[in-house]
């Protein structure tokens, strides 16, 4: 019979990182490319919806002043995608410690980003998701929480791989072993 | 053995996958598909000073707008000339210029009462033109006279401060302002479109590229 796989903190930190990262990451995501304007059909008013919100996405990038107008197009017309792509792979699991990686990377710069406009007192709107949302004190703790959640699953995803799993025992030596208890 | 429970994992994986996109699209439709062109409503309260074009123009749009608001400059410089010149004057569009100072501007509301003003005179593209260029500085020190005086004569000026102290724009720009609540706006500029009995509208910064075809597709309609 296989065993289940054992339950330790580390994989538990690694779940909950999953589900919620993952979970934040596809809300963010969809947020940006459908809120505020969220007319879905007919298909060109479902366009123009889209539109708009990546041009207001874009226009809070550049409200952080860090980089050209230009660049702030760029980086809102790939970023929701991008944060929808990760969201799912870390949820489903696969390849979980390159993308876990660079949703880490991802945080910590959004951290950085944000601390520093936090810090310059800029009154501005953080961006983050879909909906006008003030940048405060609490923007810079969400952020600094997320990031440290980001951070152990992770790093235990890295330890966790190390570790030989139940499952990659052959099931020849147990059945070898039950025989000779048996005997 | 070992390539049995490989299989299993793999089967797993796919399984949740594939729950989760399914349930994500499910949570999609559902969050998002209520989100449809409200009911056609006639418009209110339209002040013929603020508004542009021909009335019977198959498109209108009501553009509820903050003069201390940057994302409303950037829409005044970079939009409403070419929306003016392409689809305004051509009878296409219908646009109507709507207040909706934002409480946190100190100044807007001031600003919206010397607009309102100088649309009574005639002069209200001037004295729009003057504040969004000039935002920067009257927002900083609350000189909206000043900026206004700049760019009308002295007779003019005159009048314009008597209407302002007069108080009787204040009630025009409530209007505007409780219109722009029933529409739900929270932030501008906010656009609202009516076209063939339906409604849109729309928060944040229009490029003009997008609402060129934006445009072009509802006039397309029939």
């Amino acid at each position: 019979m296989m065993q289940s796989s054992p339950l330790n903190a580390r994989r538990v930190v690694i779940w909950i990182g999953r589900l919620v990262l993952g979970g934040i990451f596809i809300y963010a995501g969809f947020s940006k490319l459908l809120m505020p304007n969220t007319h879905l059909w007919p298909m060109f008013v479902l366009k123009f919806s889209i539109s708009m919100n990546i041009s207001s996405f874009a226009q809070q990038v550049e409200s952080y002043k860090m980089i050209s107008p230009e660049a702030s197009q760029v980086v809102a017309h790939t970023l929701p995608f991008v944060e929808i792509a990760l969201g799912l792979l870390v949820l489903i699991g696969w390849r979980l410690r390159i993308w876990a990686t660079a949703i880490t990377v991802i945080l910590v710069g959004f951290l950085a980003v944000v601390t520093r406009a936090y810090l310059l007192h800029m009154d501005i709107n953080c961006g983050c998701f879909g909906t006008p949302e003030k940048l405060t004190g609490l923007t810079v703790v969400r952020d600094g929480v997320f990031t440290a959640l980001a951070l152990l699953m992770t790093v235990f995803a890295f330890i966790e791989a190390r570790q030989p799993h139940p499952w990659s025992v052959p099931e020849k030596a147990n059945i070898g072993s039950s025989r000779e208890s048996v005997s | 053995m070992t390539k049995t429970v490989w299989e299993d994992r793999v089967n797993r994986r796919r399984f949740l996958a594939g729950s989760f996109v399914t349930g994500f699209v499910g949570a999609f439709l559902a969050l998002f598909a209520h989100a449809t062109p409200q009911s056609p409503a006639a418009l209110p309260d339209v002040d013929p000073h603020k508004a542009f074009g021909s009335k019977n123009a198959p498109v209108a749009m009501e553009v509820f707008s903050d003069f201390q608001c940057p994302a409303c400059k950037t829409l005044f410089t970079t939009t409403n000339r070419r929306l003016m010149d392409d689809y305004v004057t051509s009878g296409k569009v219908y646009l109507i210029h709507r207040d909706f100072p934002l409480p946190m501007h100190a100044y807007s509301r001031i600003a919206a009462r010397y607009a309102r003003a100088a649309a009574q005179l005639g002069k209200v593209e001037p004295v729009e033109q003057a504040l969004f260029q000039n935002q920067e500085k009257w927002e900083q020190n609350g000189d909206v006279d000043g900026t206004v005086a700049a760019v009308l004569s002295p007779a003019e000026m005159t009048k314009v401060r008597a209407l302002v102290k007069g108080g009787t724009l204040e009630p025009l720009i409530d209007k505007d302002y409780v219109l722009g609540q029933t529409y739900s706006v929270n932030q501008t500029p906010t656009t609202v479109f009516h076209c063939k009995g339906q409604t849109y509208p729309y928060s944040g910064l229009m490029p003009y590229d997008v609402l060129k075809q934006f445009l072009d597709q509802l006039l397309s309609q029939k």
